[in-house]
């Protein structure tokens, strides 16, 4: 079946349809990842978004159902290059063509997936129509504008118990299951809604957790955690991961902005000046250097090639965070080093 | 940066033989380049004169002198030496510095290795060091064992898991490897070497069938460490990777294998300290969860030039930064230019590597694996599986390029894709032919299944491509990356025809650009390869542009000769101000790198391809003569398709020449001398024909005759009998025959023509009478070699040859001289294997002058008789083909060569016994010769005997010599059965020299054959050729001592 990619700045692109028939709308983003299919794209992060993977063999390893980062396919839509003529699914049986129509997602095959990339490093992210017919639609509305968040956080309260005696409040705003299973490691976990009533907490806690989401940290759904963890983090310590890195910025009258089109892979360096750690990242928003000036947040890490700042400090209190992705899945371990300083911040707070 | 160096030698790795080959010239060339952009003056030792690294605008000095200790310690005192580079000259340099580091050598001169250090060179490259490491770093290993003479058999009792592997640590492209299936074979195996050898065995359990992953990486000197990308083997474990098919990125990991080794290659590659680059090999069990670490390797290899010219991650110029001090931090990425080299490189692309094997010139087995075979390689690159593997296997040009399958049964086919061999990847094919089940097939190949299942798309389109029509689907056919010439294969329409119609029909390729970050950052660097997708890159340059093809997979015959003249034509084309364009598709090569030519096209060198650029370029013009033979079969349908567009020699005069009776025809009215010969194209006339000419003859065919080495022919009987064997072999083919001048001496001779006259470049007079092959023969240049007379006699001849065939630019002239009378071999009106020696010796830039002639320029040089000499020495691969005799005759062998220079012909004499092998000492010699050769024989018997040399000699030629009252000890041939025994002698005596001519008569060489054979594999010098014998022993008995100079003392 013909499907066509349509693009806010007039593009049409013909290719072959896959996975949902429907149709499907958002701002387009790519990554440069050249593995790690499954778990890009359950990553609840990219809600909102229809994905191009810049990588042309797509679905070209067995699906399995353990990679996935959340309990479903979070992207609005896929466009591949040749992921199509792979279904039989592998040595797992499991069917890469009825994994997206499960979760509703239209999918495109055979585009020139490289002239898109090179549209959007020139443009910009754009927003996007993957559509059954050639029609240019009147309007296309914007994704990012909406509470995404609310869209992929968990709805009801979840604790994970572990054998370690320390204990984190994770605010789900969208995290990779990765986070968590990295986090169980360290201290048992209570994860609750992005909109729980944080003032009102049963339960003791050690350390709060801000995981990885979707969309814009400025949005107005996001208000009520930022100014929990300014109020927290005077007494317990603060982590972070992605959103969670630019909701402590936001938290410490740091700004956000949103990025020309954002680092999605798993192949940028971040840097101090001297080590260099080659990390996952997955972020279309960023925090705004300057406006760290006039606070008590200092970036001790940031991006080699743009200077994207990669990581926030705070410069009294135990709080930091980064903007990249520590837990992986996909991507190297080279940030693991994090969670290594995580264990250390909760040996080091007094029972 | 560190600024305490000034003044660093590059060490090369000498000359090109299999699993060493044009790789290390790219590494090398981009090493010295980056060093003098730094300010260090660069000193380079290779003894490889057809390397772009030996010419002036590489390196401040260049050696071209045997890669070996002595010459390092000269040149250290010569050149104020304060640091050496030892990881860009492949196994060979790095052996050369740990054993000058043991020799004392590096710290009595106070020497800084660079990069890696020598302990941690060590540790990678002693297995048993290696194992204890990762053993203690907690990394998984095979189990291995050290076999001693005294308790091997205690050792193998407590063996349990089989099949092993036998290994010898410090290998070459995995020499000496064999697969042991069971305790009895290892027990024979064992008895048998340690009756010889003391020598420790080393002994791998085997991981065979398991995925084979590679990884190159990069360490700087703040303990930094990226991966610069990942390779996958098709073939599984048990195929050495120089042998097997190997895809970039890997397609079948998911991302948690990816992750896992890769954070394994960071974990071992900083444990053991490597600084700069490396390559690093897995074995991936993905059924357990499990991977083993194979082996690293500490230095630039053939995997890192294959890893940068698939990710434009120019590894050997980054790895030489790391090595003076920079980190990744601080270095940019010279692709995007608006990058760090500290960045993992992203694809948006697939690479696919096959190795080229030389099965086509050898008759030996053609069975793969863990030793090297293959002499050179092509790599394809597409938007998808399919497109990457099918430019691949036409860049190849090989027979199956066009048909993909054998056309062979499924009984056959299944065979061959069970036991490894070169023809495995068209056999796979040939089974989804035959309709077997993908699956099936996967684990019969031990192919991933993903591999299977993407070449059936191919197969299934090409099922569908109808006889005398032009396929309607063709867009899609070109998806798939089906060439041009294999769907005028399965429809029956020539394939030029093809190539108009889909030009008619506006079917395009368009070009992508390889930038190292899938289009992430900006990147201008054009580093292009096709692609029948929507969108050009880059826009086209609008200014005088032209093309140079290169020579695609090096291939005997056809190697790093070529890529030094196209890499020598670009640069004359640039200083021209024009723009180059280079094709190529040999991932080995120096031409292949992106800042060599202004625009670099990663392609085939197929007519399709070059057809294609052609159009989208629309150059001035098209240079084809350093393209090897595979430019010359391109011309008339370049012709065709665009008319006058070939520089140089036209394709009607190349047709002319290459066409054997119009060019005899031709040298007949030029009233030039050639061998008689006759062309016998049925069997009917045989008996008439044959009886025509006189004997000895030649047979020529590019077409092998099985298990047999000689071509040249004494008698008629056995004439007739080998040509009714071709007849039958392959009928429908004329067999040429021509009378073979005994004795006669043979010469290259090389030259340039502009419009007016011709220039001789050099005269190269091979040491061996004319016969053998010229890529085979040891050539002279020097003074004295030939008269003057005789000079302006050719001069003649290539005047007369210039004006009847229009030459121009380079030509190659093969003649045999015998009571100065001049024959003429065989023309050819492009560049040769000898250009790069002959521009070594004279230092002369001669490609940069042919280049100028062929643009209609005035040649501004003339011939001058070199001041010293220069010896053009090949080398062999009989220590890889067991089964392959060392006699060397019309059929090439080589794979590559030296150049030994000397201020006198026996001093040049002298360094070409250290090319045969290192710390050669002359102390006995065996003679066993034919009754020819006998008299000579006892001359250089007696020169031998002179310098006390013990002489063993067979009983003919022991009788001649004690005749010629020359002391001598009688040894038994082996077909003699008596003792003592030739191969007795040979394995319990210090043999330094065996000199061992083949009878004439075929049907007795036999008995040398196994002589030879045995020779080889313990490393004692073989000659086959008396007078080659003759020189040689004239220099050693000169007691000369070696002089090791800079190029230019000699020129």
């Amino acid at each position: 079946m013909d499907k066509y990619l349509i693009l806010e700045d007039g593009t049409i692109l013909k290719g072959k349809g896959y996975g949902y028939t429907g149709e499907t709308h958002g701002e387009i983003v790519f990554t440069t990842s050249m593995s790690g299919y499954i778990e890009t794209i359950t990553d609840p992060s990219f809600a909102g978004q229809v994905l191009i993977f810049a990588f042309p063999e797509i679905a070209n390893y067995p699906l399995t159902y353990e990679k996935m980062e959340s309990e479903r396919i979070q992207i609005s839509g896929l466009v591949t290059k040749d992921a199509h003529e792979i279904f039989y699914g592998g040595k797992s049986g499991k069917d890469f063509n009825d994994f997206l129509i499960n979760s509703s997602v239209p999918a495109i095959d055979g585009i020139d997936t490289r002239l898109l990339v090179e549209k959007i490093r020139e443009k910009g992210v754009l927003k996007c129509f993957i559509s059954n017919s050639p029609e240019m639609p009147d309007i296309f509305e914007d994704t990012m504008e909406e509470n995404l968040v609310s869209k992929v956080s968990r709805k009801n309260y979840q604790y994970y118990k572990s054998d370690k005696k320390k204990e984190i409040l994770f605010i789900d705003v969208g995290a990779k299951n990765s986070l968590i299973t990295n986090l169980g490691e360290l201290a048992s976990v209570h994860i609750v809604p992005h909109d729980y009533d944080f003032f009102n907490i049963k339960f003791h806690y050690d350390a709060i957790f801000l995981p990885n989401g979707p969309g814009n940290p400025d949005h107005s759904a996001l208000k009520p955690i930022v100014e929990f963890v300014r109020e927290a983090s005077q007494e317990k310590p603060v982590m972070g991961v992605c959103l969670g890195n630019q909701l402590i910025t936001l938290a410490f009258n740091g700004k956000t902005k949103k990025m020309k089109f954002g680092h999605r892979g798993v192949n940028h360096a971040v840097t101090d000046g001297e080590k260099i750690y080659i990390t996952s990242h997955n972020h279309g928003y960023a925090v705004d250097k300057d406006s760290l000036k006039n606070t008590d947040l200092i970036a001790p890490l940031w991006d080699i090639n743009d200077g994207t700042v990669e990581m926030v400090s705070h410069k009294k209190l135990e709080v930091y965070s980064v903007q990249f992705h520590p837990e992986a899945h996909p991507g190297p371990y080279d940030g693991s080093w994090f969670f290594e300083k995580i264990k250390s911040t909760l040996r080091d707070i007094n029972e | 940066m560190n600024k305490s160096i000034k003044c660093t030698l590059v060490i090369g790795s000498g000359p090109i033989v299999i699993g060493q080959a044009a790789e290390f010239d790219y590494s090398g060339s981009q090493a010295c380049l980056a060093l003098r952009e730094e300010g260090i003056k660069v000193v380079l030792l290779n003894s490889n004169p057809a390397t772009i690294q030996t010419d002036k605008e590489i390196a401040d000095k260049i050696y071209i002198e045997p890669v070996e200790p002595e010459t390092v310690i000269q040149i250290i005192k010569k050149e104020n030496i304060d640091s050496i580079l030892p990881s860009m000259g492949g196994q060979v340099a790095l052996n050369l510095v740990i054993l000058l580091d043991k020799l004392g050598i590096l710290s009595e001169y106070g020497i800084k290795i660079l990069g890696t250090p020598v302990k941690s060179i060590e540790i990678a490259e002693d297995r048993k060091k290696f194992f204890e490491l990762m053993k203690k770093i907690d990394e998984p290993i095979i189990n291995s064992y050290n076999l001693l003479k005294d308790d091997y058999r205690q050792i193998i009792e407590n063996i349990k898991r089989y099949p092993l592997i036998l290994r010898t640590g410090f290998s070459l492209g995995g020499s000496g490897g064999t697969i042991i299936k069971d305790r009895d074979s290892l027990l024979n195996y064992c008895d048998d070497y340690f009756s010889i050898n003391d020598d420790t065995l080393e002994l791998d359990e085997s991981l065979l069938g398991l995925k084979e992953i590679e990884y190159e990486m990069m360490r700087d000197n703040n303990g930094n460490c990226i991966s610069i990308c990942n390779m996958e083997n098709l073939d599984p474990m048990g195929i050495h990777t120089g042998e097997s098919i190997v895809v970039t990125p890997s397609l079948t990991l998911s991302n948690d294998d990816y992750q896992k080794l890769r954070s394994s290659a960071i974990h071992i590659v900083s444990e053991i300290g490597v600084v700069g680059s490396c390559n690093i090999q897995f074995a991936l069990d993905q059924k357990r969860n499990e991977y083993y670490v194979i082996e690293v390797n500490p230095r630039t290899s053939r995997s890192s030039a294959l890893a940068s010219k698939a990710s434009g991650y120019p590894i050997a110029r980054i790895s030489t930064k790391i090595a003076i001090g920079y980190n990744l931090n601080e270095i940019k990425n010279p692709i995007t230019n608006n990058t760090y080299a500290a960045f993992e490189p992203s694809m948006d692309y697939i690479t696919v590597k096959i190795p080229r094997w030389p099965f086509d010139k050898f008759s030996v087995k053609r069975d793969i694996g863990i030793e090297m075979k293959s002499i050179g390689e092509a790599m394809g690159i597409g938007r998808t599986f399919e497109e990457a593997l099918l430019k691949c296997v036409s860049s190849l040009d090989i027979a199956y390029s066009k048909s993909l399958r054998l056309s062979v049964s499924r009984e056959k086919a299944l065979e061959l894709v069970e036991t490894p061999n070169d023809r495995g990847l068209y056999a796979v094919f040939e089974l989804l032919f035959h309709g077997m089940d993908a699956e099936e097939i996967s684990l019969k190949s031990g192919y991933d299944s993903f591999f299977i299942y993407k070449m059936n798309n191919i197969v299934e389109k090409l099922k569908g491509i109808k006889h005398d029509e032009y396929p309607e689907n063709m867009l899609e056919l070109k998806q798939l990356g089906i060439s041009d010439e294999t769907i005028s294969y399965y429809s029956r329409i020539e394939e030029i025809d093809i190539i108009k119609k889909r030009m008619e029909n506006n079917i395009f390729p368009v070009y992508k650009n390889i930038d190292t970050c899938s289009a992430e950052f900006e990147s201008n660097t054009p580093y292009m390869y096709s692609s029948y997708d929507t969108k050009n890159d880059l826009s086209i340059v609008n200014k005088k542009k032209i093309i140079v093809i290169g020579s695609g997979p090096n291939r005997i015959s056809q190697g790093v000769e070529f890529d030094y003249g196209s890499v020598k034509a670009v640069s004359s084309i640039k200083s021209l101000g024009c723009i180059s364009i280079m094709v190529n598709s040999n991932p080995e090569t120096v031409s292949t790198d992106f800042d060599i030519a202004d625009i670099l096209y990663f392609e085939p060198i197929t007519l399709e391809h070059i057809a294609n650029i052609v159009h989208r370029e629309k150059p001035e013009g098209l240079i084809i003569q350093f393209s090897g033979q595979t430019g010359q079969n391109m011309a008339a349908g370049l012709e065709k398709l665009f008319g006058n567009i070939i520089i140089g020699t036209n394709p009607e005069n190349i047709y002319r020449i290459e066409e054997r009776t119009k060019f005899s025809s031709e040298l007949d009215k030029l009233g030039i001398k050639q061998p008689e010969f006759i062309e016998i194209d049925n069997i009917i006339d045989i008996d008439r024909k044959i009886k025509t000419i006189n004997l000895p003859v030649i047979i020529r065919s590019s077409f092998i005759i099985g298990g047999r080495a000689m071509d040249i022919i004494y008698d008629y009987n056995i004439l007739m009998e080998r040509v009714r064997e071709l007849f039958m072999e392959r009928p429908g083919f004329p067999i040429l025959v021509s009378e073979y001048i005994k004795n006669a001496t043979e010469m290259d001779v090389d030259f340039v023509s502009d419009s007016k006259r011709s220039i001789i470049a050099g005269i190269s007079v091979h040491i061996e009478e004319a016969g053998t092959h010229s890529g085979d023969a040891t050539m002279i240049l020097g003074p004295k070699m030939v008269t003057e007379e005789f000079v302006k006699k050719i001069e003649i001849i290539v005047e007369k040859l210039r004006e009847s065939f229009h030459l121009s630019g380079l030509s190659n002239l093969q003649i045999a001289v015998k009571n100065g009378e001049i024959f003429i071999i065989e023309l050819n009106a492009r560049s040769s294997r000898s250009i790069p020696f002959v521009a070594k010796a004279t230092g002369i830039n001669w490609v940069e002058l042919a280049v100028k002639s062929m643009l209609g320029e005035e040649i501004n040089a003339e011939f001058r008789v070199p001041k010293s000499y220069f010896i053009k020495v090949p080398v062999f691969p009989f220590k890889r083909f067991h089964d392959m005799d060392v006699i060397l005759g019309p059929e090439m062998k080589s794979t590559g060569e030296a150049m030994c220079c000397g201020l006198t012909f026996d001093e040049a004499m002298s360094k070409v016994i250290r090319i045969m092998k290192r710390k050669f000492v002359l102390e006995s010699a065996v003679i066993t010769v034919n009754d020819a050769d006998k008299a000579e024989a006892a001359n250089i018997a007696k020169k031998l005997a002179k310098n006390n040399i013990k002489i063993y000699a067979t009983p003919g030629t022991s009788k001649f010599l004690s005749d010629n009252n020359i002391k001598n000890t009688t040894v038994y041939r082996i077909k003699d059965m008596r003792s003592p025994g030739l191969s007795d002698l040979i394995k319990n005596n210090n043999i330094s020299l065996i000199i061992n001519t083949p009878s004439e008569s075929y049907g007795s060489f036999r008995d040398g054959y196994t002589l030879r054979e045995i020779a080889i594999r313990r490393d004692i010098p073989v000659i086959t050729n008396i007078k080659f014998a003759s020189a040689l022993v004239n220099s050693l008995a000169s007691g000369m001592q070696s002089e090791y100079r800079e190029i230019d003392e000699y020129v």
